[in-house]
């Protein structure tokens, strides 16, 4: 006992070294966090692999949450930089400034997050917006399109909703621009973009999800993305958000930024929508796509 | 179900988080222990503090350990503080009452003897009680490290900043990718039951004088 | 503190199949569905074993086992058999009833067997040498003095079970964790139903757990009582075994 008790100590201490040693650079540590999803787990691990490759020491954290908590945790300096959608992004903040035009959604949301010490970096090419999707027979059964038509049979529909929907005017308010009552008489909460409510979906066990645009399951699985006719859904480019007091240490601010803008200019739907079928459908390594890609591209010698 | 194709070649990865949940275990089992054994030597010493440490440490541990780990994220942001506490605190009711009855079994003619014997207030209990009562410390350190392996599992909700063996379990869970998962899964278990195994060794060797008796079930 | 209360006093935190009252009757439903089906299953297992003395070695083994797998894991390992039993219940409902059991089995068992391998033999064949049968012995004799040790497994039982049911809420499994998991979701807006959760979780775990240990007390007073101080149960009642609970 005693001796399994200073191994314990040991292992404690080398711990509490390691965490400790940050090496004598000037570079300040970088913490990487993300939504609990595919697409933003790679995105912010595209992030971390250029800082990394510029000589900084990051820290990742990766699947913190929705972003209810990730961005919680990015106001109260938990995590340094985190990917966003300038649309969701900004219906988190002011849900009535939020635009189809990504460029106005980003300045807008720069807007409200200079009092929080937050600065928003460029815009990518690419949007994933939320998607209202149903089964392909389900589609045909009821004669579903567009949102508009989900009305007429709302009450014959189980519902997939996230868990923080009732708090996401893009989620609750959308849904009721449409007619639906909420929250719905059968309603699931499963946790956005992510395989268990694609499955769900597939498997029956709910007749309308909110999926993301880019999701492979959505083409995978036949499924119907409905119109948003009523335009409750934002332009959702991709962007950086990134602590001021983070800049502040580094040294050259614009070269920094132009790091990881060049990242995002990389991303246009097609290129998330091909990525996110080799980290969601075959499974692989979020890190290794990400790093392939931005080798690839040359972002990565 | 299990692409073993996957799990050779992420060997490296696989160990490195299975060590990480070796230390997200070994550390609060540490410090459980050493908080545990001292307030067990003050029960001992003042029995009335048993019962509100008895009632503290169980409300603790009724406390959903992913609430615990929730609630301390505003705190300690997602630092090591923020799993070990919670871990820490579990471990507490365990080992605190099986301590406490190892020490109060102490038959009392083998106390009378260490007195006769000129073995002083501390002296007879780091040399005569605390060695009696390792049986049943021993079985509240098995019972608490194989609750730890389990309660390290679920930490990797909150994020892959703790790692460990959770972390195949959540993102598998995300993305179901059953070889992740069930991977997971299937080490934690074997992690557990290797540990206990090994602890029931150990228990045995620090015990030789417990070896001619067989059959105890009690605090097993 | 205000966010608890301000989640409390809302009226639509008590509605429907998210409010209050159905989540903890979710919760006490699986608890105690899963601790009747492990009762039944190790409590005949458990005494037998304690009134033959036969088997002891494997029951040991099996509780050891099944102490020691963390039910994340078994919730998980089980999904892809019960999804595929059971597209509707197999996500949810089946691995966290199956995680459950297995959770209560041990305890329930071990206290069977130590409650009744504790008992003075010597009673026993007293016993058996004024001409009862071997269930009158049983009912009679061993079952009234391992009383409190067997109820004190159950409390173990009860307190793992309704401490780690807030696990199945990761598969979608709604109950009291369901309450964790979704204040948690919601972020700043939520924490006053993640308070509230666990809240509910720890009230109601100690409050089972007193009724229970209020039986025990019943029941060792009975002991002693009829048969007279057969042996100290200090030892082996007051130490419930606590388990795994995440």
């Amino acid at each position: 006992m005693r001796s399994f008790r200073t191994l314990a100590i040991a292992v404690a201490m080398l711990t509490a070294l390691a965490a400790c040693s940050t090496g004598g650079g000037s570079k300040p540590e970088i913490r990487v966090g993300s939504d609990g999803f595919y697409e933003s787990k790679l995105v912010a691990e595209m992030f971390a692999q250029v800082l990394e490759a510029d000589g900084y020491k990051v820290t990742r954290n990766l699947g913190i949450g929705a972003r209810q908590v990730r961005q919680p945790a990015l106001e109260q300096g938990q995590i340094d930089i985190s990917p966003e959608y300038v649309g969701s992004g900004l219906g988190y903040y002011d849900a009535t400034k939020t635009t189809s035009d990504g460029e106005a959604n980003r300045t807008a949301l720069a807007e409200a997050l200079k009092a929080k010490a937050i600065s928003v970096f460029g815009i990518s090419p690419g949007e994933d917006t939320n998607a209202g999707v149903v089964r392909a027979d389900t589609a045909a059964e009821f004669g579903l399109s567009k949102m508009s038509d989900l009305a007429a049979v709302q009450d014959k529909l189980k519902w997939a909703l996230t868990p923080d929907c009732d708090a996401n005017p893009l989620c609750k308010d959308a849904l009721e621009t449409y007619g639906i009552t909420y929250p719905p008489a059968s309603a699931e909460r499963l946790a956005a973009c992510d395989a268990p409510i694609a499955e769900a979906l597939k498997s029956g066990g709910v007749d309308f999800a909110w999926l993301c645009s880019t999701q492979p399951a959505i083409a995978q699985f036949g499924f119907v993305a409905l119109e948003d006719d009523k335009d409750t859904q934002p332009a959702e480019n991709m962007t950086a958000l990134v602590r001021d007091d983070l800049l502040a240490k580094v040294g050259d601010k614009a070269a920094f930024q132009e790091r990881l803008d060049a990242v995002l200019e990389l991303l246009t739907t097609e290129t998330l929508t091909e990525l996110g079928v080799k980290v969601a459908v075959d499974q692989e390594d979020v890190a290794d796509v990400a790093k392939a890609f931005l080798t690839a591209k040359g972002l990565l010698k | 179900m299990i692409d073993w194709g996957w799990v050779v070649g992420h060997l490296d990865d696989i160990a490195f988080l299975l060590l990480q949940h070796l230390v997200l275990v070994a550390v609060p089992l540490a410090a459980g222990l050493a908080a545990s054994l001292a307030l067990a030597v003050a029960a001992i010493r003042h029995p009335v503090i048993y019962g509100p440490v008895t009632a503290l440490t169980g409300i603790l541990y009724t406390i959903p350990s992913l609430a615990a780990f929730a609630l301390l994220v505003p705190l300690f942001s997602f630092s090591w503080l923020t799993a070990f506490i919670p871990l820490t605190t579990y471990t507490l009711l365990i080992l605190f009452r099986n301590i406490v009855a190892g020490l109060e079994g102490v038959p009392s003619d083998v106390l009378e003897a260490a007195d006769a014997m000129g073995y002083r207030g501390r002296q007879r209990l780091w040399r005569v009680e605390l060695p009696l009562a390792i049986p049943l410390t021993m079985a509240g350190v098995r019972l608490a490290a194989v609750t730890l392996i389990g309660l390290a599992t679920v930490v990797s909700i909150l994020g892959s900043s703790f790692g460990g063996l959770g972390l195949l379990i959540t993102e598998g869970l995300q993305t179901f990718f059953p070889t992740k998962y069930l991977l997971g899964g299937l080490l934690s278990i074997a992690l557990a039951l290797v540990v206990d195994w090994l602890l029931v060794r150990t228990e045995r060797q620090l015990t030789p004088w417990a070896r001619a008796t067989s059959g105890r079930a009690a605090g097993a | 503190m205000n966010e608890l209360i301000g989640w409390l006093t809302d009226p639509a935190s008590w509605q429907g199949d998210s409010g209050i009252p159905f989540r903890l009757l979710e919760h006490v439903a699986i608890a105690a569905v899963s601790i009747l089906a492990a009762t039944l299953i190790a409590l005949p297992v458990g005494l037998w074993i304690g009134h033959t003395g036969r088997g002891a070695g494997v029951a040991i083994n099996i509780s050891n086992i099944g102490r020691a797998l963390p039910s994340y894991a078994v919730i998980v390992i089980i999904l892809p058999i019960s999804l595929a039993i059971s597209p509707d219940y197999g996500l949810d409902l089946i691995p966290t009833f199956v995680a459950m059991v297995i959770l209560a089995i041990p305890p329930i068992l071990i206290n069977a067997f130590a409650g009744l391998q504790a008992v003075d033999r010597d009673l026993l064949e007293a016993g058996r040498g004024m001409g009862l049968t071997e269930s009158q012995v049983l009912r009679d004799l061993e079952l009234p003095l391992a009383a409190p040790v067997i109820i004190g497994g159950f409390r173990t039982a009860t307190l793992n079970v309704i401490a780690t049911a807030t696990i199945g809420a990761v598969v979608g499994f709604g109950g009291l964790g369901a309450f964790i998991l979704g204040g948690r979701a919601k972020g700043i807006a939520g924490l006053g139903e993640l308070i509230g959760g666990a809240l509910l979780v720890t009230i109601l775990a100690i409050s089972v757990d007193l009724v229970l240990a209020w039986l025990q007390r019943r029941a060792a007073r009975r002991a002693d009582r009829s048969m007279g101080p057969a042996r100290d149960f200090r030892d082996l009642s007051e130490i419930p075994v606590p388990q795994f609970i995440p």
